[in-house]
């Protein structure tokens, strides 16, 4: 176990290497110079250049990546060619609404997903059916329009929920909660869908094996038979799903954060990109990825918890 | 399928039904809790732009920015309710003879965040930066600019003068948007430490609380004299993108007030806030190239003429700009300079513009491409379906960069802008005779005449003689080809806010202006 999990540590650390290569890459292409971007159309040659060289940029790119990479790991992402403030202190405000967003998301359509899915595996006929239908327009419905819907019933017609906007937990949790609930329902409706239909389909054929026949025949309960057999048995795709909702969903906020208006990654992706912020978009790409493999990561973990086959090996 | 007995289906469905009501208990904070009631110390203001994605360096920006930045700065001249120009940090004004040297007056009670005191000096330091390019709000006054500050001198403690490279009657008005606003003395010394913090002595300070792009938070400045004139305590500027979300969040009491579209203005309305109009800004397609350098067509004034008569600007806004006025005027309808008799010259005439086409020498048509953003490429395939149906081809290509956008100016014959005709002189010198819509460098005899002519006159009637000479040669010569003029709407809690009021033609409310409901 020790010897898989510092393989799949250095497999992620050279995922994140590679990406972040290709990020600087990417923005190194994207046409304009920082000196450019900074000081807009109007400034003169002389100035640009000052600012270029200033900030390194006619450098070789060995020198500036491995500059920008030595800094990176001491946690400082260079500076917003904007407005001049720290990359690292902007993404680190807006790290936690992003994961609140996500990881509530993920939460909640992992808590219906399964839910439907091993009712609609167990109950089988006509609340399958419907159960598979719901799920079905669920997964078709884009989230733009399920949380316009939303904020126009719960917000809007009712008052029930704030329609924009983001509380900080330390500031208030209570408020916090209410601000992450329309953009969390808004987002893991069709995540929750999504998983009601795999968890549906692993239940199924669970629930068709020898050690699930035999547990029915020594009148092992059925709740045991189910939740803890069953459900253990079905989970190893279930639990792939949730983790891929998860790195869909953080990739996805930005839907959910320009229509509730709330200041995370998706946001500063929007604002750097559109203003050719070199740096803000080296820094979200790159923050991305460490969460997308440390994602993955901890899934392989997981399967290898739950699969004893995997585990053995 | 049934996979289990009854009791097991019981189980599971109540298991079931206990991890969904948990679900959304979770979700929902399991409490029918609203929103809290507005505090009436406080304004929030939900705004569609980021005023402070350049940090708080008010001289980064420009006009628009104006009503966000007078929270925090005080300009040297204050715009005035009805949009006049009235004493702010400069008590007095006066001009010499012949308009070249402009001494202001400055008070003597002023402090910045920083500590320091508003002197001659500060300002001079302040209007020193304008040669740094990334100093936007300085373009106009700044070397070769249209209305340049050729030096700024100090007379005395409280004096200064500021001598230009021409004439500048009228150039205080100019000092009541960010132009005239001043830094303190940390701030001019150390730029770079306006991107985080603001070093100004205006009525408000930023409040820790403000998380950047997305809630700005003022609060009062008790250092300041001017601060009474404000009536709420604490100013929140909510940058919310979407129009929609805008709209929901001043229905929903999340916002006080809210820069609406078109477009959401029934919904609001229907929802019982005030809704607030001003005109101003025309959406205009604009001849880069009148010389035929990048088209040769273009160089034809009845070629820039035919485009008049094509397009159905009444459908243009039936489709896509509900609530806006189409227009036919280069200049906005509250300007002196508009008139009818432009709606009626070149109302929508497809057959007179087929004809103006053959009479150039275009009688099959031609063919062109234009740049366009995100935010006019549904307008500019509007359009394209009016030109097809007179033989233009015009292609729409997407800008993959803003330099592409920006560079657009000098390789295609014809562009597309949202035009703010406050200043209409100015916005003749500085943009459409010499400026970025004008890199090719065409002249036309009567549209410099009419500005100077505009630039030049004392009253009312001179004025309006003058503008409406240079609204209608703007279009006869199709150096603009106006195709409606956008509202700007301020939606506000009519419980909380008393009716908003524009200052003027401008935009853009006084901050000082929202005033609570009686």
């Amino acid at each position: 176990m020790p010897l898989f999990i510092t393989k799949r540590l250095l497999m992620a650390l050279a995922t994140v290497l590679v990406v972040s290569v290709l990020a600087f890459l990417l923005v190194h292409a994207m046409p304009g110079s920082p000196g450019a971007v900074s000081l807009g159309a109007g400034a003169s040659q002389e100035a640009i250049d000052e600012v270029n060289q200033r900030l390194g940029w006619n450098d070789p790119h060995v020198v500036q990546f491995f500059s920008w990479l030595g800094n990176a790991v001491r946690g400082d992402l260079g500076i917003s060619l904007i407005d001049g403030r720290s990359v690292s202190a902007d993404l680190a405000s807006r790290l936690p609404v992003t994961a609140s967003l996500a990881a509530g998301a993920t939460l909640v359509s992992a808590v219906l997903g399964i839910a439907l899915g091993v009712t609609a595996a167990v109950r089988g006929g006509m609340v399958d059916r419907i159960i598979g239908g719901v799920c079905g327009m669920a997964v078709a419905l884009p989230a733009f329009w399920i949380g316009i819907i939303f904020v126009y019933l719960l917000a809007v017609q009712t008052s029930v929920f704030p329609a924009t906007g983001y509380v900080p937990f330390e500031v208030s949790p209570q408020d916090w909660a209410m601000s992450l609930a329309l953009p969390v329902i808004t987002l893991a409706v069709g995540g929750g869908a999504f998983l009601a239909r795999q968890t549906r389909a692993s239940m199924l054929e669970a629930l068709q094996q020898e050690h699930i026949r035999t547990l029915r025949a020594t009148a092992t309960p059925t709740w045991k038979i189910l939740y803890v057999h069953a459900l253990r048995y079905a989970s190893l795709p279930i639990v792939a799903g949730i983790a891929l909702q998860f790195i869909q969903l953080f990739g996805g906020s930005v839907i959910a954060e320009q229509l509730f208006a709330m200041p995370g990654l998706g946001q500063a992706v929007q604002n750097s990109v559109s203003t050719h912020d070199a740096p803000s978009v080296q820094g979200v790409v790159v923050i991305a990825t460490v969460v997308v493999v440390a994602v993955n990561l901890v899934l392989e973990l997981a399967t290898k918890f739950l699969d004893p086959k995997l585990r053995a090996s | 399928m049934k996979h289990l007995n009854s009791t097991a289906r019981a189980s599971s469905a109540v298991l079931a039904g206990a991890l969904l009501l948990g679900s959304l208990t979770a979700c929902g904070g399991g409490s029918g809790q609203t929103t809290a009631k507005a505090d009436t110390g406080s304004l929030t203001l939900a705004v569609d732009h980021d005023a402070a994605s350049f940090g708080f360096d008010p001289l980064r920006v420009v006009g628009a920015q104006r009503q966000f930045f007078e929270g925090l700065y005080e300009s040297l001249m204050s715009l005035q309710p009805d949009g006049s120009a009235g004493p702010g940090l400069a008590k007095e004004f006066s001009y010499n003879a012949d308009n070249t040297v402009l001494t202001l007056t400055l008070k003597d009670d002023v402090t910045f965040t920083d500590g320091s005191k508003l002197d001659a000096e500060l300002v001079k330091a302040n209007l020193d930066r304008r040669s740094d390019p990334a100093l936007s709000a300085y373009s106009a006054v700044a070397k070769g600019g249209a209305q340049e500050i050729a030096s700024v001198d100090v007379v005395g403690p409280t004096q200064v003068a500021l001598t230009f490279a021409k004439p500048q009657p009228g150039f205080e008005n100019n000092l009541t948007s960010t132009t005239g606003m001043i830094v303190g003395k940390n701030g001019v010394t150390d730029s770079a430490s306006l991107s985080a913090t603001p070093d100004g002595s205006g009525p408000y300070t930023l409040d820790p609380s403000t998380v950047k792009g997305n809630k700005y938070v003022m609060v009062k400045n008790e250092k300041s004299p001017e601060a009474a004139k404000y009536a709420f305590n604490k100013v929140i500027f909510s940058v919310v993108l979407d129009p929609q979300a805008r709209a929901n969040a001043l229905v929903s009491g999340q916002a006080d007030v809210a820069m609406l579209t078109s477009n959401t203005v029934d919904f609001a309305k229907s929802k019982g806030v005030g809704v607030s109009q001003i005109g101003g800004t025309v959406n205009t397609m604009v001849s880069f190239d009148k010389i035929g350098k990048t088209s040769p067509a273009f160089a034809e004034e009845k070629v820039r003429q035919a485009f008049q008569y094509a397009i159905n600007r009444q459908a243009l806004v039936d489709a896509l700009h509900k609530g806006d006025i189409p227009a036919w005027n280069a200049l906005p309808k509250d300007s002196p300079g508009f008139t009818k008799d432009l709606d009626t010259k070149f109302a929508y005439n497809p057959d007179k513009a087929k004809s103006l086409l053959a009479e150039a020498g275009y009688p099959n048509g031609l063919e062109f491409t234009i740049v366009a953003g995100a935010q006019t490429q549904t307008d500019l395939q509007a359009v394209q379906k009016d030109l097809a149906a007179v033989g233009i081809t015009m292609n729409v290509k997407m800008a993959s960069s803003t330099d592409e956008a920006f560079a657009a100016v000098a390789t295609t014959p014809l562009g597309y802008a949202a035009l703010d005709w406050s200043n209409p002189v100015g916005f003749m010198y500085g943009a459409v005779l010499n400026g970025f819509t004008n890199v090719q460098k065409a002249t036309d005899e009567q549209l410099s005449a009419a500005t100077g002519e505009l630039a030049a006159a004392k009253d009312e009637a001179a004025i309006k003689a003058a503008a409406t000479k240079l609204n209608t040669r703007l279009v006869e010569s199709g150096w603009m080809i106006p195709l409606y003029e956008a509202l700007t709407n301020q939606g506000y809690n009519t419980k909380k806010v008393a009716p908003v009021q524009f200052a003027g033609t401008n935009a853009y409310p006084l901050l000082s202006s929202y005033k609570p409901a009686s």
